[in-house]
């Protein structure tokens, strides 16, 4: 029961008060660049969604039974990186192959998530936790993977309704964009020290 | 590109304006928003972006003609981690306390999206000479736009800049500089300030 | 056979970068690693030693102490005796850690040589809110002195009384009750199990 219990406040904790793109900065790219459709903010968010998941899961082990009982923690980030680009192709050619309906919906946005930083991010932050249980490890990628969703979807959304705004001339896209997610910061700061 | 003087000095500058990777090609958003709350850490920051980006740079043009399509971003990727967790262990040994502030963003150069851009669009194209002067515009370019960031952040959430008061002694600091939003709001507010000097110069 | 060929001439230039840039790494690792060990045993050394001023040196125990942390696996903390010159013990100093406002708080924390009474804590790492929660990082700030002699036992957060009489009520920094308590919350974990540990292993009375 308890061990159910850390395992809810960890995932609520990396989905709102962590939230990986609003407090720690990681993944404004895609954040900023693509989440102007709401239907493709949420494949993009899918997608992530899988591979972090994937990855968090692997770089654990990997770290856990390789580098950390024989000493080679100096090549962690070179595992960790090649490992994630592994598990971008290896997902891409499997969709592709098998859910070609899924691979239309989100498969243009898997080259990309390579050098998404929230991947990396998580998988580094998890090391630097100390995570050192498994589930805990899993559930924590599936919870950040949730919030970049979120995060790129409630920008997805207000973007939408920008569109129709007038904004004076040199705030207009990326600036304007960036004004608004400091503001959603503010929103999404109410909910630190829930936990 | 050539190799004369001139064409260099442009390739040069470049990066400090025309194609600053943070303000004009919005590259390498996550380190410019973390690690801007001050002077400091911003430009160790860029620095370690500076190395980074000039060794990758000159790796991967020394081996641009060997390179096969399909294994290029694998190789490139390979390159910028090595080097980047030299640079880590650099700031480790010698930087301690840097290290310590900057966290997990140091790894998080290797997913800097302007390295691998510059490795795909100028180191994977170009000789040697040409890389490295790119690489040092690109990467000045950048340590440049952190360090007016962090200043201003810093100026405002402390009252001080490279952890020197500057400003008068009843200075009530604005708290939310150092946070998030204020990386976000700052961000935005020097982007719209470039957009309006561009469109005046057009 | 030529299938063999046909792999090596692929990728004949990512087997030999990977070999070179892995030599590379294990040099400089090599060569930077005790450096980086070193660091790390000074920041603590500096820490330690700040609160435990006749501390001359810091002698880790033939074992480490194990404390229940509440999860299937116990914490497992490196207790350090401090000694001043003449090998008498004068303290103990040990690393803790737990969740703050916003990310984890790592805290030095230091006791007197007889486990009577707390000899104060400073901040490893912690990423509290600038103005309001990082005032547990102040050395000698208000909330920092309140720890500094107050009995080794379980300390209580109260919101408003007096800061500056040393007991075991600590008063909170207005504004990041949450950091405080994290504070108060990461001492009451580790103080008194490592006290009754090293009783047990006849270290302290």
């Amino acid at each position: 029961m308890d061990l159910l219990q850390d395992l809810l406040l960890a995932f609520l904790g990396i989905v709102i008060v962590n939230n990986l793109v609003l407090t720690k900065f990681l993944g404004i790219c895609p954040y900023l660049g693509v989440s102007g459709r709401i239907d493709m903010a949420f494949g993009m968010g899918c997608a992530v969604t899988f591979v972090v998941t994937l990855a968090g899961t692997l770089t654990w082990l990997i770290d856990h039974l390789l580098l950390m009982p024989y000493g080679l923690e100096v090549m962690r980030y070179v595992c960790f990186i090649l490992v994630i680009a592994g598990a971008v192709q290896l997902v891409e050619m499997y969709v592709r192959k098998f859910f070609p309906a899924l691979y239309e919906s989100f498969g243009i946005f898997l080259p990309l998530i390579t050098t998404n930083c929230a991947i990396l991010g998580l998988c580094l932050f998890i090391n630097l936790w100390e995570i050192d249980n498994l589930l805990e490890a899993v559930v924590l990628s599936v919870g950040a993977g949730i919030g970049f969703t979120l995060a790129i979807c409630i920008m997805a959304g207000i973007r939408e309704n920008l569109e129709l705004a007038d904004v004076p001339g040199p705030l207009r896209g990326a600036p304007i964009t960036l004004i608004t997610a400091g503001l959603l910061t503010l929103a999404f700061m109410g909910f630190a020290g829930m936990i | 590109m050539a190799n004369t003087a001139p064409a260099l000095k442009k390739t040069f500058l470049a990066g400090l304006w025309d194609e600053n990777p943070v303000l004009r090609l919005l590259l390498g958003m996550c380190p410019t928003l973390a690690v801007t709350a001050a002077v400091k850490p911003a430009l160790t920051m860029g620095l370690s972006v500076i190395f980074v980006l000039t060794c990758s740079n000159i790796v991967v043009s020394l081996m641009r003609h060997l390179l096969k399509p399909h294994l290029r971003i694998l190789m490139f990727t390979l390159t910028i981690a090595t080097f980047v967790t030299i640079a880590d262990l650099f700031l480790k040994a010698f930087q301690p306390e840097m290290s310590d502030q900057l966290g997990p963003y140091i790894p998080l150069i290797i997913v800097n999206c302007i390295i691998i851009c510059r490795a795909e669009a100028c180191a994977s194209k170009n000789g040697l000479v040409v890389s490295i002067v790119d690489a040092l515009g690109m990467g000045l370019g950048f340590t440049l736009t952190l360090c007016v960031l962090a200043g201003v952040r810093e100026l405002l959430a402390t009252g001080k800049v490279f952890e020197i008061p500057v400003l008068w002694d009843g200075f009530l600091p604005w708290a939310a500089m150092g946070m998030p939003v204020g990386a976000f709001i700052t961000l935005g507010l020097l982007l719209a300030g470039v957009n309006a000097i561009a469109q005046k110069e057009n | 056979m030529s299938k063999v060929k046909y792999f090596f001439e692929q990728s004949w230039l990512l087997l030999v970068s990977s070999i070179f840039f892995g030599g590379l790494l294990a040099l400089t690792n090599a060569a930077w690693q005790p450096r980086i060990q070193q660091n790390e045993i000074e920041k603590f050394n500096r820490l330690a030693g700040a609160m435990l001023r006749e501390a001359d040196s810091f002698l880790s125990l033939d074992e480490p102490v194990e404390i229940a942390s509440g999860k299937p696996r116990p914490y497992t903390v490196e207790v350090k005796r401090g000694v001043d010159a003449g090998g008498r013990t004068v303290g103990w100093a040990f690393l803790c850690q737990g969740s703050g406002f916003s990310d984890k708080i790592k805290l030095v924390v230091a006791v007197d040589g007889s486990f009577e009474t707390l000899a104060g804590f400073g901040v490893l790492s912690s990423n509290e809110t600038p103005g309001f929660g990082d005032k547990i990082t102040i050395a000698g700030g208000f909330f920092q002195r309140q720890f500094v002699g107050a009995p080794a036992a379980a300390l209580d957060l109260v919101k408003s009384g007096e800061a500056e009489a040393i007991d075991d009520e600590i008063v909170a920094i207005s504004g990041a009750t949450v950091s405080s308590q994290a504070v108060v919350t990461i001492l009451n974990t580790y103080v008194v199990p490592i006290q009754e540990e090293l009783k047990k292993r006849g270290l302290i009375e």
